[in-house]
Parts: C-alpha cells; sequence; structure tokens
C-alpha cells in the first residue's frame, strides 16, 4: 500500500504550522527551540517524501544534513537559553529586550 | 652702514618686547611699565635714525627683504600671474624710514610725558596702559614697514585694536568704554572696503607687493598700457573701483568725512594717547597708506580727484566745528581731523612731497599741542573747559611758549613748520585747480579753513593761556615736573624748525636747492618714488594732471602764500581781537541757530544714528525674521522630518524574538503573494 504524496505535503504543512504557531505565540525560549524542531522536521519529511515519489537519493541526503544542522543548532540555542537564563534569572524571550537598537 | 638693515625687525620688536613685559611685571616694576616703553622705543628711534642714515648714505638707497612666507599658491589672477604668496616682508625706503623716525619719536616723547602724566597723578592700571601703549607702537612701526598690502592690513587692524583699548582706558566711565567701541566701529566700518580692496588687488594681480618689479602698482600700469580688461571693466575703472575701496579704510583711520564722528569721542582716553593717536600712529596710518601705495593712486585720476575733494571739504566741515568747542581737547581733535584733510587734499592734488611734508610738520606739532593740553590739565587739576582757564601764561611759562609754538605752526604763520608744508599744500591744489574746477573747489575749501584754523587755534590759546584767571585752580596751577616740560620743549624746537626739511617757495623764488625732503623722496624702489609719481602725474605722455600759473611760477608762489598767510593771520587776528582780553565774552552766542549746527557737530551723530536705528536695524530685523523662518525653517524642517522618521523606524525594533518572525513570517507570506499574483496563481 503506497501513501499518496499529498498526505506527506499536508502532515509536513501542518507540523510547520504548528511549530510556527509556537514561535509566533510562546514566551518560553525551550518551547520556541521545541517549536523551531518541529519546523525543520516539516521540512524533512518534504525532503525524504519528495526523495522517495522522485526515485532519487539526494533528498533524503539533504534530510540527514538537516538533523546534523537541527543538533548543531540545538546546541547553540541551548547555550544561548543558558545565557540567557544567567542574565535574566528567566527563559522568558520577552524580557531581553536590552539589545534592540 | 648697510648691515644695519639686518636690525631693522627689531624696530617694531622692542615695543612689542615692552608690551608683554609691561603686561606681565609691570605691576612689580618701579614707574609701573613705563620703563619697559622708554627704553623700547628709544631703542627703536635709534635704530630708526640708524635707518634712515643707511638709507641716505647706502648704495641702493632702499631697503627690501621677505621675510616669512604665510602660504604660497597658484593664483586665478586676471593679469595671468601664475603664483601667488602671502608674505611678511620689510621695506624700507625713504618714505617709510622718515615715518619710522617720527612714529618712533614722538612715541618715545608720550612715553616721558606719561610719566608725569599718568604715574604722578596716580592713575591706577597703569601696568595696561604702558603694555596698550607698547603694542600701539609695535603696530604703527610694523604698519610703515610692511611691504605689502596685506601686511599692511593686519597691522592697520590692531592699530584700531590698540585704539580701542587706550580710548577705553577708564573703562569704568559710562561714556570711555562707549567712545572706545565707537571708534572701533566706525573704524571698522571704513575696513570692511579695504578688506574688500585687499582681495580684489590680490585676485586681480595676483601680488600684493608695494614696490618693485612685481608689485601691484606696476601690474596695473601694465595692465593700463595693455588696455587690459579686468573682471568686465576696462583696467582704469577697475583700479579706480579697487582704489576706492581702499580709501574706504583711509577714511575711516584718518576721520575723512563722514567717518570722522569717533574722533572727537575718542578724547575719552588718556591725552598721552590722544597725542599718540592723532600725531604718529591711528589717524597718520591712513593717509600714509595713501602715500605708501600713491603709484597706485596716481594711474587713477578719478581717485585722485575725490581723494583731494573729500580732503579739502573734510578740512573746511571739521574747522567750523573746532571754531564753537570750549574743552581744549575738542578743539584739537577738530583741528586733527581738519589737518588730515589738509594732507588729503595734498595728497590728491599730487602733491605727494606737500602730503608728506604736512604729515611729518602735522606729527610734530599736534603731538605737541596734545601734550601741551595735557600739561594744562595737569596745571588745572584735570580741568578741560577753556571758559575756567585764563591767565596760564605767567604761571607755566614753558608750556605756554611751547604751546604757542604748537599754535603758532598749526595757524600756519611763518616761519613756522606748518605754515611751509601747508602753504605747499596749497599752491599745488592751486596750480592743478586752475586746470580742474574740481580741485580749484577743493582748493578753495581750504583756504576758507586757513581762515578757521588761525581762529580757533588762537581762541584757544587766548582762552587758556591770557586774560585773568577765571577759576580758583586756574589761579593756583598745580606744578608740572621735567617729565613734561623734557618732551614739550623737544616738539617745540621741532615745531620751529620742522619747515626747514623742504623751504619750496624759498626755492622757487630765490632759485636755491633746499628742498631737502623733496630729493629725500625722490629716491628709494623704481617706481615707487617721487620722480616716477611726478612722471606718471605732471609730464608723462598723458599727464593726468596739468598744470597752470598766474602769470609766472613766481607770482603764483607769492599769491598762493600770501592768501594762506593773509587768511591765517586774519583768522589769528579775529581771535586776538574778541578773546585777548581781560574778561573774555562768549561771542558764540551771537551765531544764534549756525552755534547749534556747529555745537551738534552737523548732526552728524544724530543722523548716523538715524541711519542706524532708522534704516539698518529694520533691515537687520527683517534679514533676521527671514533666517529665523525661512532659512532656519528649512533646516529645522528636515532635522523634524528626519527624527520624526526614525522615530517611527525605532518602534520596529522591539527586541522582542517573536515579533521579528512574526515580521519574517508576513513578508514570507506578503512576497509570496506578490509573486503568486503577478505569477498569475489566482487567475
Amino acid at each position: 500500500m503506497t501513501v499518496g504524496i499529498e498526505y506527506y505535503v499536508l502532515l509536513s504543512m501542518a507540523l510547520f504550522s504548528i511549530g510556527l504557531f509556537g514561535v509566533l505565540t510562546r514566551r518560553n525560549a525551550l518551547l520556541f527551540l521545541m517549536s523551531v524542531e518541529l519546523m525543520l522536521n516539516a521540512a524533512n519529511i518534504n525532503l525524504v517524501a519528495f526523495a522517495f515519489y522522485h526515485g532519487n537519493l539526494s533528498g533524503q541526503v539533504f534530510a540527514l544534513f538537516a538533523m546534523a544542522l537541527a543538533a548543531a543548532e540545538v546546541a547553540v540555542g541551548l547555550g544561548i537559553i543558558l545565557v540567557l537564563y544567567r542574565n535574566f534569572r528567566d527563559v522568558d524571550v520577552t524580557v531581553p529586550t536590552t539589545m534592540r537598537w | 652702514m648697510e648691515g644695519v638693515f639686518d636690525f631693522a625687525p627689531a624696530i617694531a620688536l622692542f615695543p612689542l618686547v615692552a608690551f608683554v613685559v609691561a603686561l606681565a611685571f609691570g605691576k612689580h616694576m618701579p614707574k609701573k611699565g613705563a620703563l619697559a616703553g622708554i627704553i623700547a622705543t628709544a631703542g627703536s628711534l635709534v635704530l630708526s635714525v640708524l635707518m634712515l642714515a643707511a638709507v641716505a648714505i647706502g648704495e641702493e638707497g632702499y631697503y627690501h627683504e621677505t621675510l616669512y612666507e604665510w602660504t604660497a599658491g597658484e593664483a586665478a589672477s586676471q593679469v595671468g600671474a601664475e603664483g601667488i604668496s602671502f608674505t611678511f616682508g620689510i621695506l624700507i625706503d625713504p618714505l617709510a624710514a622718515l615715518m619710522l623716525v617720527i612714529v618712533s619719536l614722538v612715541a618715545f616723547l608720550v612715553h616721558v610725558f606719561s610719566l608725569g602724566y599718568m604715574n604722578d597723578e596716580g592713575e591706577t592700571g597703569l601696568p595696561r596702559y604702558y603694555a596698550g601703549l607698547g603694542l600701539f607702537t609695535f603696530s604703527m612701526l610694523a604698519f610703515v614697514y610692511a611691504d605689502n598690502l596685506l601686511m599692511a592690513f593686519m597691522f592697520f587692524e590692531l592699530v584700531g585694536l590698540c585704539s580701542f583699548l587706550l580710548i577705553g582706558f577708564w573703562f569704568r566711565t559710562r561714556s570711555a568704554p562707549s567712545a572706545a567701541k565707537k571708534a572701533f566701529l566706525v573704524t571698522r566700518f571704513g575696513d570692511y572696503f579695504f578688506l574688500v580692496g585687499v582681495v580684489a588687488i590680490a585676485a586681480t594681480f595676483g601680488t600684493l607687493q608695494f614696490a618693485g618689479d612685481d608689485s601691484f602698482v606696476v601690474a596695473a600700469q601694465t595692465a593700463i598700457d595693455g588696455g587690459d580688461e579686468l573682471f568686465g571693466f576696462d583696467a582704469q575703472t577697475w583700479v579706480t573701483i579697487t582704489g576706492l575701496l581702499v580709501l574706504g579704510g583711509v577714511m575711516g583711520k584718518s576721520a575723512q568725512f563722514p567717518l570722522h564722528t569717533w574722533l572727537p569721542d575718542a578724547m575719552e582716553g588718556p591725552t598721552t594717547v590722544s597725542a599718540l593717536i592723532h600725531a604718529a600712529t591711528m589717524v597718520a596710518a591712513g593717509v600714509y597708506l595713501v602715500a605708501r601705495m600713491f603709484g597706485y593712486y596716481a594711474l587713477s585720476p578719478t581717485t585722485l580727484a575725490i581723494i583731494a575733494f573729500i580732503g579739502g571739504f573734510t578740512a573746511l566741515f571739521a574747522a567750523t566745528m573746532g571754531v564753537v568747542k570750549d574743552d581744549i581737547k575738542q578743539v584739537l581733535a577738530y583741528s586733527t581731523i581738519s589737518q588730515y584733510g589738509f594732507m588729503m587734499l595734498g595728497l590728491g592734488v599730487g602733491g605727494y612731497v606737500a602730503g608728506v611734508f604736512h604729515l611729518m610738520n602735522h606729527a610734530f606739532f599736534k603731538a605737541l599741542l596734545f601734550l601741551g593740553a595735557g600739561a594744562v590739565i595737569v596745571i588745572m587739576h584735570h580741568e578741560q573747559d577753556m571758559w575756567k582757564m585764563g591767565g596760564l601764561k605767567d604761571k607755566a611759562p614753558v608750556t605756554y611758549y611751547t604751546f604757542l609754538a604748537g599754535a603758532l605752526a598749526l595757524a600756519g604763520i611763518i616761519p613756522f613748520s606748518g605754515f611751509w608744508s601747508k602753504d605747499e599744500i596749497l599752491y599745488d591744489a592751486l596750480i592743478v585747480g586752475l586746470e580742474e574746477p574740481v580741485i580749484m573747489a577743493a582748493y578753495a575749501m581750504g583756504l576758507v579753513a586757513v581762515f578757521f584754523t588761525g581762529f580757533y587755534t588762537f581762541r584757544m590759546v587766548f582762552l587758556t593761556f591770557h586774560g585773568e584767571p577765571r577759576s580758583e585752580t586756574a589761579e593756583n596751577p598745580h606744578p608740572v615736573g621735567w617729565s613734561i616740560k623734557a618732551p614739550l620743549i623737544v616738539l617745540g624746537v621741532l615745531a620751529l624748525v620742522a619747515g626747514a626739511a623742504n623751504l619750496a617757495p624759498v626755492a622757487k623764488l630765490a632759485n636755491v636747492d633746499i628742498t631737502f625732503l623733496q630729493s629725500w623722496l625722490e629716491g628709494g624702489v623704481g617706481d615707487a618714488t617721487y620722480a616716477a609719481y611726478s612722471e606718471t602725474l605732471f609730464s608723462g605722455d598723458d599727464p593726468v594732471y596739468n598744470t597752470d600759473y598766474i602769470g609766472t611760477e613766481e607770482t603764483t608762489v607769492l599769491v598762493a602764500a600770501g592768501l594762506s598767510l593773509l587768511l591765517a593771520f586774519s583768522g589769528a587776528g579775529v581771535a586776538w581781537k574778541l578773546y585777548n582780553v581781560p574778561e573774555p565774552v562768549r561771542h558764540k552766542e551771537r551765531l544764534g541757530s549756525v552755534r547749534e549746527t556747529l555745537e551738534s557737530n552737523y548732526y552728524q551723530d544724530e543722523y548716523q544714528v538715524w541711519l542706524a536705528e532708522g534704516l539698518t536695524l529694520p533691515l537687520a530685523r527683517a534679514a533676521d525674521r527671514f533666517d529665523q523662518t525661512a532659512i532656519d525653517g528649512v533646516v529645522n524642517g528636515t532635522s523634524t522630518a528626519s527624527l520624526l522618521g526614525s522615530e517611527r523606524m525605532t518602534r520596529l525594533q522591539t527586541g522582542l524574538v517573536t515579533n521579528y518572525a512574526a515580521l519574517l513570517v508576513a513578508g514570507f507570506i506578503g512576497l509570496l503573494l506578490l509573486l503568486g499574483i503577478s505569477g498569475g496563481w489566482f487567475l
């Protein structure tokens, strides 16, 4: 049984939208990171699905790269969050606004 | 002897050092800085005399050297000079050497006199006074031997500053600071024209040198001969325009009509300062400048005629005002204006020697008269009203006889120095005037002024020294010391004998060669000599002035001398008749409304105040309003707009990651929609 490509795209869209919703509405930096992960994975799903659909492996390779990048991004992000917490005693992203202009 | 020229800069530097010393250490020195000034001016005097001797016996007959170059660059001149440089240089030719001696001598005597006038009277602020005198002497000496117009302009301005400092010496009174400001502003008004003239000459000829082959005088001569066009005018007209611009500065400093109003007010300064200003520095500077660049004026008959006319008019105009003054210094002030008018008249009619001669004689006898007035003021316990004096003749004989010598010279009574120079001016004006009606008018005014000069001079002498004492102080005069008497005696002798320098009428009548000053001024640098000027003016291919005689030259000399002597004697005679009585009365009451006009100086101040308040002030207000609204409006509007814009723009910067993400997404969606619509997705 083969699942149609449109379902993958729909799933990906749903995941991306959930992630975007999280980024736009949440104030907790950790939830932020998770939402970003969701959006990245939405992209990964697309990559893998289209690679399978076209019978070309490069999409899957790119998905692997994206995962590695995501891991790196999380490492950096967590570092930022740690610094954020150390400086502001909070992980609320609306608190540190002193860097503007 | 040529080596002595190496010390030329020291002539001006001595007083500068005295200025610094008096300012820095004057308080702790005996005599409060006077000694420094006396030593410095004595040094300048000795060096000046040495310069005079070196010029006289040297082979070249002059000294010209550039000492320092400010800056040099390419010139965009009209006559094709490639480079222009602004320099400090020294030019000691016969004219400058003569003037150096006059200035340093008068400055030296004024310093000595100040010991009696200022120190003995227990003035405060003496270091400031002596510093001012030193700076004044320095500026004037440097001005005298400046070799280019820019340097001359700088020291001309410095002279003006010094007059401001010294006229306002008694700054705690109300009148002195006001007079100082007036002197500064009125002369500055003339100097604006001078500055424009300097720039114009520099831009036209690419040089500012007074003398030598690369001088602007030579360049102007070449341009006129070549029929060049300068800034859209023909060369002659342009020379006239620039000459008149420079003349603006001359009229301010030398107190020529209508910029003379500052000078009577300047009597608020110490009398010694008045002597220095009137005889040798500030007021002399203007006339000296005309003599210095006489070659340039000689190229333009129009300018010369204007100079002559202004001079003749000023001579008469100021003399009439001197007639009614009661303050001894005021009479002398108007006399100064009048005498400088004579000098301008002399220079304007091409009587270069006569003008310089009168400048020299006037320096001696006017310094003498002012110092004499200073002595009288000391004698009278600082009373200046002549109606409260009288009878001082026997009580202060030295002051009387020296003052009388000065008065005789001023009135132009033979054989005192003033007669010879004034007569020469009038003679030169007469012979040119016989051909030119404008000059004739100037000559007539000068001639009438001689009568008034005789009258007010002897009115002053009789009121001050003759008759019965009219106040208690006049009966018990304050004695004066040697430091007051000595300068008076020196100047008194000079007022008597200085005329011997150029006995032109005698020379013409007896046909002997005794015009020493004339032969002295014939030497010097190439085109800047009397010989070159008279060539241009009277005997070239196309002479500026033609001369004529009444009959023969001898009769003309006799008529001119006789007329001026007759008028001088009748002026003095009228004064003798009216005022040489034991109890003189105020005859001017009989003049009625004329007296009003004369006493208010022809309402010159009033009309100038009206000009300032009625015309200039509204104009300035309008300009200010335009500046505040239109100009500043544009500037402020621009800044307000950008400030407001930036303030709105910074609202975008919240520092919240969420907002940025939302903007990012919104932007992305917007872009997508845009691309979609333009790509035709929704059609």
